[in-house]
């Protein structure tokens, strides 16, 4: 897969992301483009690299060989871009710190030291600039509270609130509704959905409900091995393009409880 | 049904194998004779227990000496105590609070230097391996010397007196605390500094957003931790000429008043419970168990 069908408007793009932890392959050469006010998913298999190419993109680990662009800027290989947030599965939030000062630290990275050594250096602008992120997801009345108060639902809009404070661009989610019931998911995906089309974020996210997938996002692409297998439109993707992702995984599976049964045979 | 699909019963394997018995003999007769080697260089024999217990006696419960000119004098004991109020029980209190007061400096004055040795020396919060390596290495040195020796040196310098003890337990416990500190740090969750780290945090804005908030709770509890430890520590240094009652316990040994020493030391025994008490409790006020 060349990236030939890349647009030209995209505002995150990952050409050719290879990563190899000691002899395993994780990601081989994979090559996708996210453009503004859209909203991305990836579908794949335990294992298949979703997590790992986020990590590449962010800088929490540096691939092996590729190419990401934000915005005309090339990253530098395991280095933060500051264009470039993400929110996380477990969410990770500081649980004893105020849902504002959580909010805060998405601007650490554009703060000098002398502003950001402690909760209390923090300038008021920034305080009323995380106010308004809080207050695009809902929370503002929250503010003051500690963060590790809050529901799953709740802490998942405030890490989505501290992206905003960073004024991130584009915005990776790593499984981001997987520790939240239908409810709560719901709430959170209106809102990667809206921050793609009100406020032009690129957003990718990686789901495991094909359902949320089609409904929420305009392309969903699919991985397996550490590399794409399809790039469709939402609408395109049906049950069996997706079950086929995890077919692999399933027949080991399968093969593996055929040996146990032949043990006993 | 059950039993028509239970597997067939298989071989168990032996709990222990020759080689691994072999290996379990030559480890027990190993110890036995280091542990005989070290009994007979140190002279620790039941014979020696025996003989000295003649002196413990005499040291617990007094000795009449009788002179050759016929005289005879009682030598008095650690018992009964020496219970004279102004004379042993009110300076021994202000000896006690002294004690405190060095284990109380010696602690509190530590904790910037611990602070900084525990940030560089922790994964979590430097990942320039140079540094991280320096770190533990000069906490390794420092911690190598005990902190008797701190305060015989720092005696030397300066002279008999708390102010010693209070130095010689700050460097040391920069060291010990640094290390407790260091580790707590490794173990907090990576989560949040990760989190931080995409959104571009320095790691000295990682440890100060991410990494300090959630290991404060164990960083104060090792620090009360280390405060127990501390007093106890300043009445050793005390019997080396470093201040507080320990100084006072070594004084009354050297002139034979051993009952006023026996007083010394119930305190002492008082003042580690109460201290221990009081550091347990404020652990729990923390949550820091
Ligand atoms: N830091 C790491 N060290 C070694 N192997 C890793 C590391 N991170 C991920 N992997 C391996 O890479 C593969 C892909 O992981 P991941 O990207 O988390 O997959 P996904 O998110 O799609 O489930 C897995 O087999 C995992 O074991
Ligand atoms: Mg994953």
């Amino acid at each position: 897969m060349r990236a030939d069908h890349l647009s030209a408007a995209a505002t995150l793009r990952v050409d050719g992301l290879r990563k190899a932890f000691g002899e395993k392959t994780v990601l081989d050469g994979l090559t996708f483009d996210v453009s503004s006010g859209e909203v991305v998913s990836l579908l794949g298999a335990n294992g298949s690299g979703k997590s790992t190419s986020l990590r590449c993109v962010v800088g929490l680990e540096r691939p092996d060989a590729g190419t990401i662009v934000v915005d005309g800027v090339t990253g530098k290989p395991g280095e933060a871009m500051p264009t470039v947030a993400m929110v996380f599965q477990k969410i990770h939030l500081v649980p004893r710190r105020s849902v504002l000062d959580n909010v805060c630290a998405g601007a650490l990275g554009r703060l000098g030291l002398s502003r950001s050594w402690s909760v209390l250096a923090f300038p008021r602008e920034l305080q009323e600039e995380a106010m308004a992120c809080l207050d695009r997801v809902g929370l503002a009345d929250r503010a003051r509270e500690k963060a590790g108060r809050l529901s799953g639902g709740q802490q998942q809009r405030v890490a989505v609130a501290r992206a905003l404070c960073q004024r991130a661009k584009v915005l990776l989610a790593d499984e981001p509704v997987s520790a939240l019931d239908p409810a709560a998911s719901e709430q959170v995906m209106n809102l990667l959905r809206s921050l793609a089309d009100d406020d032009g974020l690129a957003v990718a996210a990686v789901l495991h409900q094909p359902d949320l997938a089609r409904r929420f996002s305009d392309r969903i692409l699919g991985l397996a091995g550490g590399s794409l297998v399809f790039d469709s439109p939402a609408a395109e993707v049906d049950d069996d393009t997706v079950a086929g992702l995890y077919r692999p995984a399933l027949e080991a599976l399968e093969a593996a409880e055929a040996a146990r049964t032949k043990e006993f045979a | 049904m059950s039993i028509a699909t239970r597997p067939p019963e298989q071989a168990v394997p032996p709990r222990f194998r020759p080689s691994g018995i072999a290996v379990g003999v030559a480890i027990t007769l190993g110890l036995i004779i280091v542990h005989w080697y070290a009994a007979v260089q140190t002279n620790t024999s039941p014979k020696e227990l025996i003989e000295g217990w003649r002196g413990l006696w005499n040291f617990l419960f007094g000795l009449d000496k009788t002179f050759p000119n016929g005289k005879t004098i009682h030598q008095d004991g650690a018992f009964p105590l020496d219970l004279r109020w102004s004379e042993t029980i009110r300076p021994g209190l202000e000896y006690c609070l002294l004690t405190i007061w060095i284990g109380l400096l010696g602690t509190t004055l530590s904790i910037p230097a611990a602070l900084l040795f525990a940030i560089i020396s922790s994964r979590t919060t430097n990942r320039f391996v140079p540094l991280w390596l320096a770190g533990r290495a000069v906490m390794s040195v420092l911690r190598a010397i005990p902190e008797t020796v701190y305060a015989l040196m720092f005696i030397a310098a300066v002279g008999f007196g708390a102010f010693p003890g209070v130095i010689a337990l700050a460097i040391h416990n920069v060291a010990v605390m640094g290390k407790l500190w260091s580790e707590s740090m490794d173990e907090v969750d990576q989560g949040p500094v990760e989190a931080l780290r995409v959104a571009g945090a320095s790691p000295v804005q990682t440890a100060a957003h991410a990494v300090l908030p959630a290991v404060m709770p164990s960083l104060l509890g090792l620090l009360l931790y280390r405060f127990d430890t501390n007093v106890r520590s300043s009445v050793i240094l005390g019997t080396v000429g470093a201040g507080g009652i320990g100084f006072f316990i070594k004084t009354e040994v050297d002139s034979f008043h051993f009952d006023t020493m026996m007083t010394y030391v119930c305190m002492v025994i008082v003042l580690i419970i109460v201290i221990d008490l009081f550091s347990a409790w404020l652990r729990r006020k923390v949550g820091a168990v």
